[in-house]
């Protein structure tokens, strides 16, 4: 590591001959810094459920940057104490009386996540730490920044979202948040599961029809599932809505950098109850249940025919859709994910378990080192490892029959 | 004056004169004496004269606030300083103090002036030297301002890190 940056100052006493110069290294004065946070009326902090372990975690909100941090127990000490009036030696020794183990170090990434955040006063160095960082990159790095900035274009965002849903909510929208709303579709995806099992037998015949008109089937599908995603994502977005919550963005973007995939931000509900979050991530798949039980239901009350072939493998298609995103262990971060994250109060379980998974194999020839929230990833990884694995053996004719030299 | 010559072609600045304009250099120079701590021209003052150390250490520094002053730099036997008071009337952008006792020789803008007048082939080698050292000291000055930065950031707790923003997007 570099040696501390040292800077000479001169004081002269008035009326005194001579000076003196002062020796300061960066180190030095960092004991001395006084971290002040952005006004009160500027954030607001909310304390989330206990996780397996105990452990507290809060979210930390820039009222004015519309931005959010998870912080733990510790950070959230820090927090309260980056007021301006104590110093960082100061603050690193109330941590330690607190917490234990602790040195004013382990205070620097704690300040530059509250900077990055916009919470910090007299930080405006976001801009300086791109630049840096960006002259320190070689061609390479720059090249595939640059793919990357392109690709990530393809992404884009609807202005106004949360006057939009604001809007929609009071104009009947909250209709949908009636518990004779639930019932209801409930009711009717009980009445198309059975109109669905009256069907099956013929689901062969349906394929052979869709499959006679290839483009015109794939074309009427994909339609059918793209204005049932936007309708999904509105839903999210009308559930934040119902809690009194602000939606930051709705929009379309590539998921996991990959997919393209329809969103709506609520990272706000995390300002509101677990039941909140839970309920806003129930409700986009009762979108794809209620629309595929309509399909089903259209397809019995259609006679033989095309018709009927399309409402049913619209309604196969949704059914399908509802059930992947409830499926929690995918590695991709749907609402089935987002559930079984709120109920364990572990709202970053898919990151912290990647970040285990390389350090797996050392960490578990001592596993009575490993914490309870450790096991809950490592069970997190397994059961997506599997699921994984068994999606692809299903798939194995498909995929085969992509290959057909192998056969 | 027995001193002159053998500083002179010590220093950068004269480095490409010949013996004959040391010569006619040497008397248009005035010896000064300060001791240490003492200030040699303050912030603000007029800046008129161009000095050249003899012996000692001169302390350059800029001031911050109250009585606090930043170092800029050192100079040191054979270096020069204030040759911006050669060139324009601004007033001295910088203190200059002696840090030990020092011997400094002083070239005033008049008779650099004058140089310029009588001895134009020798104000031009001097002054083609002058603009090399500018560049060098301008290419200091950007290396001064990044450790500055370096120092206020570090000593803010700066890390450069990975993102660390939390948010959640249903799809």
């Amino acid at each position: 590591m570099d040696q501390p940056a040292k800077l000479q100052l001169l004081t002269r006493q008035s009326g005194e001959a001579g000076f003196e110069i002062h020796h300061i290294d960066s180190d030095q004065a960092y004991l001395g810094y006084r971290p002040r946070r952005v006004e009160r009326e500027t954030w607001e902090i909310t304390a989330q459920p206990q996780s397996p372990d105990g452990r507290r975690n809060f979210i930390l909100k820039n009222l004015r940057q519309d931005r959010y941090l998870l912080i733990d127990e510790r950070e959230a000490f820090l927090w309260e104490r980056f007021d301006g009036g104590h110093c960082v030696e100061e603050i690193a020794g109330a941590c330690q009386e607190r917490f234990g183990d602790f040195t004013a170090a382990q205070i620097r990434p704690v300040l530059a996540k509250l900077s990055e955040a916009g919470l910090l006063v007299e930080r405006e160095n976001l801009a300086l730490q791109q630049s840096l960082a960006r002259n320190q990159e070689n061609l390479w790095v720059i090249g595939i920044n640059s793919a990357a900035k392109y690709w990530r274009r393809l992404a884009f965002t609807l202005p106004n979202a949360d006057r939009l849903c604001g809007a929609i909510y009071r104009c009947g929208g909250f209709v949908l948040f009636h518990p004779v709303t639930l019932v209801m579709t409930l009711a009717i995806a009980v009445l198309a599961g059975v109109a669905a099992l009256h069907l099956s037998p013929r689901a062969k015949q349906f394929t052979q029809m869709l499959s006679a008109t290839p483009w015109r089937s794939t074309a009427i599908i994909l339609t059918s599932l793209l204005a049932v995603s936007m309708m999904h994502v509105t839903v999210h977005a009308l559930a934040c809505k119902a809690y009194g919550r602000r939606v930051r963005e709705l929009g379309f973007f590539l998921l996991q950098g990959v997919l393209p995939t329809f969103y709506a931000d609520v990272t706000d509900i995390f300002m509101s109850t677990r039941k909140a979050r839970v309920v806003v991530d129930l409700a986009g798949p009762l979108v794809e249940l209620f629309w595929g039980s309509v399909a089903f239901l259209a397809a019995y009350q259609t006679g033989p025919g095309l018709a009927q072939a399309f409402l049913f493998g619209i309604g196969v298609v949704l059914w399908e859709g509802a059930l992947i995103n409830l499926y929690p262990f995918n590695f991709l971060e749907m609402d089935g994910y987002n559930i079984v994250a709120d109920l364990l109060a572990m709202p970053t379980l898919r990151q912290q378990a990647l970040a285990l998974a390389p350090e797996l194999h050392r960490r578990l020839l001592h596993p009575r080192s490993l914490t309870k929230s450790e096991w809950i990833q490592i069970g997190y990884l397994l059961l997506c490892a599997v699921s994984v694995l068994i999606y692809l053996i299903a798939h194995l004719d498909f995929l085969l029959g992509l290959l057909p030299s192998w056969k | 004056m027995a001193n002159i010559p053998d500083i002179l072609p010590k220093v950068v600045l004269f480095q490409d004169l010949e013996a004959d304009s040391m010569a006619n250099l040497a008397p248009l120079l005035i010896a000064k004496k300060f001791a240490a701590g003492s200030l040699i021209f303050r912030e603000m003052d007029d800046s008129d004269a161009l000095y050249i150390v003899e012996r000692g250490t001169v302390v350059v520094s800029k001031h911050v606030s109250g009585d606090v002053e930043m170092v800029l730099t050192r100079f040191e036997v054979g270096d020069f300083f204030g040759e911006m008071g050669l060139f324009d009337n601004a007033p001295r952008s910088a203190s200059a103090s002696a840090e030990t006792d020092t011997v400094l020789w002083r070239l005033d803008r008049s008779v650099f002036h004058d140089i310029f007048s009588y001895h134009p082939e020798m104000a031009a080698k001097i002054c083609y030297r002058l603009v090399t050292i500018f560049i060098e000291r301008l290419r200091v000055t950007n290396e001064q301002s990044r450790d500055a930065i370096r120092w206020a950031l570090e000593a803010t707790g700066y890390i450069s890190g990975a993102q660390s923003l939390f948010g959640r997007k249903s799809t």
